[in-house]
């Protein structure tokens, strides 16, 4: 990866993935996650890409992707630990595909770096149009059961910190922004985060700097830090909550606080012990929870690096809470006290393993990568990824397991149940 | 066996292909420097193949509707008790199957042991294992999955639509059956089906990737088993479709934050597969786009108005024997949607298509054939798809080619009948 500074707060990294067909930017703007500007972070990205002084209007916005072969723009927001980072994305095939020599990657840039600085479409129209649209997302969440089930879990279990606020911001502080408001939020902002230009695929990086630099050289900024992340800690007991819906399947999340902060020399063993729990086909929760008692569809679980913490999910009849609850316990017991054949501690490190090496066909899974290694403040390559995972040992999975606690359970019910 | 080797100067693609004497098509499209290895062996079989004729007999079999997706579940069973994830899992290879309306998949993804896990792919494809024991205790499972999707708003919004479209095509039955229908699925009905469709000259193996060549087809000649294929084809029964559909409305209320829509155009234009279907998927999903797309008046207008949002997109789906377009979203009024849609196939008619639009948007569908050859899964997907309708995915250029502006003119009268469209809504409780 190279890496270019453009000035205090502005770096342009370049991964050269020529191997693929498409050019990927990708621009990445830090906030700190906190009740007074979460609300608006979430709305703003849908609102810049409604226009820029490039395109001032939607549809040209549009026209303007359709001209560049169908290049995908997205844009929103991504939650990682402290950090509330409001992204644009823009894919488009590489300059040596385009049928008629056209410069794909630099228009693409244009495109891009006049959406993040020169954003045009702040009028009340637009803003009205857009928070509608962000309310409706909010609401909409809960049409993912197996998702809301987590993220009511995820809620409950960190009240009270930062974490606990919702990545796309609550309906109460969406609704009572003004066009204004965001305007000015946007013109602070812009000049006093760290922003990350990303681009992976083939091109000229000292090319693209110039552009980047050519649109922000009469601007003043203010230096600024990635946002820090906090190790989560729980405040000891197991909190429960039950909701109850119109719903057929019942959903459980249960919430695990792990004790193993993203920096910490054993987060590789966390990974492995996650893995080797409910990382996969080949894990525990699988093949005992599904597979032998057959008391669901899925079971598995995850982790958020930037918190510590670990999620288990599982679709169940609401019925069999108590069998698959002392189940999922009891798969965990096992991993710690170190129950784990040969064969489940290699295919974990394995799926691991193969999940890395996999990021380098892949220029957005690379991106968000390489973001998560930055806003944990490690840094590390894939490479290093990959060695790490491999040197763990079963000592140390016994070791990250024992930190595992119980925080939160949560069950998503029927009405009548 | 001798491959042959074809190469594409368009893309920079190259493929190595033949028959195997037991039938079985080889796909190897090697991509240089790649870290991923994808592999899937598929069967031209899925949910709308419970009527067929089996080669060589003259009496029709039917079966019980979920049963090709039963059977996918049911090929992890292996004769000798053990786990096939762990075979793969030994080797870092993530395994998986599916079973969409006509086609069912056995599939991993690896970075290393390509060799091993395409054995183990191998292998246990062609080994079926049913008992009544094995059988049952899939009832639990299959039973799960299919509460799961009933509480899928999504789900349902799709399916209602094609019993809106469909008064008889199976593309209007669930995937996975019913709890009801897999009740009556045996480990004969399961024997039939594979003995049928599991034949080796009605499936194909693609794989895409970092691999290398002779070693892959190494794996694939030793892993066949011994297959005698079939000189004549399984006759697939479907219930005549009339070009009517079976009712233009329906409506489900379901714990959904806000209310989802989808309307649906169905295409009569059917019967025929290679390259004019997919010269007819190009005018199609061009016009989609024209239409309905995000450069579009219409969606400007609707989004403007707060009658859609982000989620509006469109689809078009073709296979030989049914086809069909879709227009999705959320909205707080969808039959005003549905109307405005109306209207501006009547304005079009009117007005006509506008050039300018269709150059530029013609642009897209090539862009999108380009990218789909980076991501090794969406690659080797297509390249199926394309191989199951009679289509070549090297050949996409051609059939792009074709398209002119006259061509999708045409498409549009055929297509966009407003008497062969429906509604289907999916409303809060």
């Amino acid at each position: 990866m190279d890496s270019l500074k453009i000035n205090d707060n502005i770096n342009l990294y370049y991964v050269p993935m020529t191997k693929l067909k498409t050019t990927s930017i990708g621009v990445y703007i830090h906030r700190p996650l906190r009740e007074k500007e979460v609300s608006k972070n979430a709305l703003l990205p849908y609102v810049m890409k409604r226009g820029c002084a490039l395109c001032p209007e939607s549809g040209s916005v549009f026209r303007r992707l359709e001209e560049l072969y169908g290049a995908s723009l997205s844009a929103g927001i991504l939650k990682r630990g402290g950090d509330h980072t409001i992204y644009f994305s823009l894919e488009t095939i590489s300059d040596k595909y385009a049928p008629n020599g056209e410069p794909l990657t630099a228009d693409s840039m244009k495109l891009l770096m006049s959406m993040v600085f020169e954003p045009s479409a702040f009028d009340n129209d637009t803003v009205a149009q857009e928070k509608k649209n962000a309310v409706d997302r909010i609401t909409a969440e809960i049409n993912d059961k197996r998702l809301y089930a987590q993220l009511r879990c995820s809620e409950e279990m960190c009240r009270g910190e930062s974490f606990a606020l919702p990545r796309l911001g609550t309906k109460e502080g969406v609704e009572a922004l003004t066009a204004d408001a965001l305007k000015e939020h946007y013109e602070e902002i812009i000049k006093s985060s760290v922003i990350d230009v990303y681009v992976c695929g083939g091109a000229d990086i000292n090319a693209l700097a110039k552009q980047v630099n050519d649109c922000t050289a009469n601007m003043t900024f203010i230096k600024a830090q990635i946002p820090p992340s906090s190790l989560f800690d729980g405040r000891g007991g197991v909190k429960r909550v039950t909701d109850h819906m119109d719903v057929v399947q019942g959903k459980l999340s249960m919430g695990f606080r792990t004790g193993t902060a993203a920096n910490s020399a054993n987060y590789a063993a966390l990974m492995v012990m996650n893995s080797i729990y409910g990382g996969g086909a080949h894990s525990k929760l699988f093949n005992n929870v599904r597979e032998k008692l057959s008391l669901c569809y899925y079971a598995s679980s995850s982790l958020v690096r930037s918190k510590g913490i670990m999620f288990v999910n599982a679709g169940i009849e609401f019925q069999n809470f108590d069998k698959a609850y002392n189940e999922i316990l009891a798969q965990l017991d096992a991993v710690k006290n170190g129950d784990i054949s040969e064969l489940e501690f290699e295919s974990s490190k394995n799926a691991l393993v193969n999940q890395l090496e996999a990021y380098k066909d892949d220029q957005i899974a690379m991106q968000l990568y390489l973001i998560d290694e930055r806003i944990s403040g490690t840094n590390y390559s894939i490479d290093k990824m990959k060695d790490m995972i491999n040197n763990v040992t079963l000592d140390k999975v016994k070791e990250a397991a024992a930190e595992v606690k119980l925080d939160t359970v949560y069950f998503l019910t029927g009405k009548e149940a | 066996m001798e491959l042959k080797h074809i190469t594409s100067d368009i893309t920079g693609e190259e493929m190595y292909c033949g028959t195997h004497p037991s039938g079985l098509g080889i796909y190897l499209i090697p991509k240089k420097d790649y870290s991923e290895t994808y592999a899937i062996f598929g069967t031209r079989y899925g949910s709308v193949n419970s009527k067929f004729i089996v080669p060589g007999e003259t009496e029709v079999t039917e079966v019980p509707d979920g049963i090709a997706h039963y059977l996918e579940h049911k090929m992890f069973d292996q004769p000798d008790g053990s786990n096939v994830f762990d075979k793969f899992a030994k080797y870092g290879g993530n395994a998986n199957a599916f079973t969409s309306f006509d086609m069912t998949a056995y599939l991993f993804t690896a970075t290393e042991h390509i060799e091993e896990n395409l054995a183990a792919l191998m292998d246990y494809v062609q080994s079926p294992y049913y008992t009544d024991e094995t059988v049952q205790k899939e009832q639990g499972i299959i039973g799960q999955e299919i509460r799961m999707y009933d509480d899928s708003g999504n789900w349902k919004l799709f399916f209602n639509l094609l019993n809106c479209l469909y008064q008889n095509h199976p593309v209007k039955k669930e995937i996975a059956g019913t709890v009801e229908s897999i009740s009556h699925i045996t480990p004969e009905y399961l024997y039939k089906c594979y003995n049928t469709f599991y034949n080796l000259s009605n499936m194909s193996i693609v794989v895409v990737g970092g691999f290398n060549v002779e070693s892959v087809l190494d794996v694939i000649e030793k892993g066949i088993k011994k297959n005698e294929p079939f000189t004549e084809e399984i006759k697939k029964i479907y219930e005549d479709e009339p070009s009517e559909i079976a009712k233009p409305y329906a409506e489900q209320k379901m714990s959904v934050a806000s209310p989802l829509f989808m309307i649906g155009f169905k295409d009569t234009d059917t019967g025929y597969g290679g390259e004019r279907l997919i010269k007819k998927y190009i005018e199609v999903s061009i016009l989609l786009k024209m239409l309905f797309g995000r450069s579009s008046r219409l969606y400007k207008e609707l989004y403007e108005s707060g009658l859609i949002n982000n989620t509006f997109q469109t689809d078009y789906t073709v296979q030989t024997s049914y086809a069909y377009s879709a227009i999705e979203g959320e909205s707080r009024d969808s039959k005003a949607v549905y109307e405005a849609v109306k209207n501006e196939i009547e304005r079009v008619r009117r007005e006509g298509l506008n050039e300018d639009d269709f150059n530029r948007i013609k642009k897209v569908m090539w862009g999108r054939y380009i990218r789909s050859h980076n991501n090794v899964e969406e690659y080797a997907g297509m390249f199926m798809q394309f191989l199951f309708v009679g289509a070549d995915y090297f050949n996409y250029h051609d059939a792009y080619e074709k398209v002119t502006f006259d061509d999708v003119k045409r498409r549009f009268e055929n297509h966009f009948v407003t008497e062969r469209s429906a509604l289907s809504v999916i409303n809060p409780m």
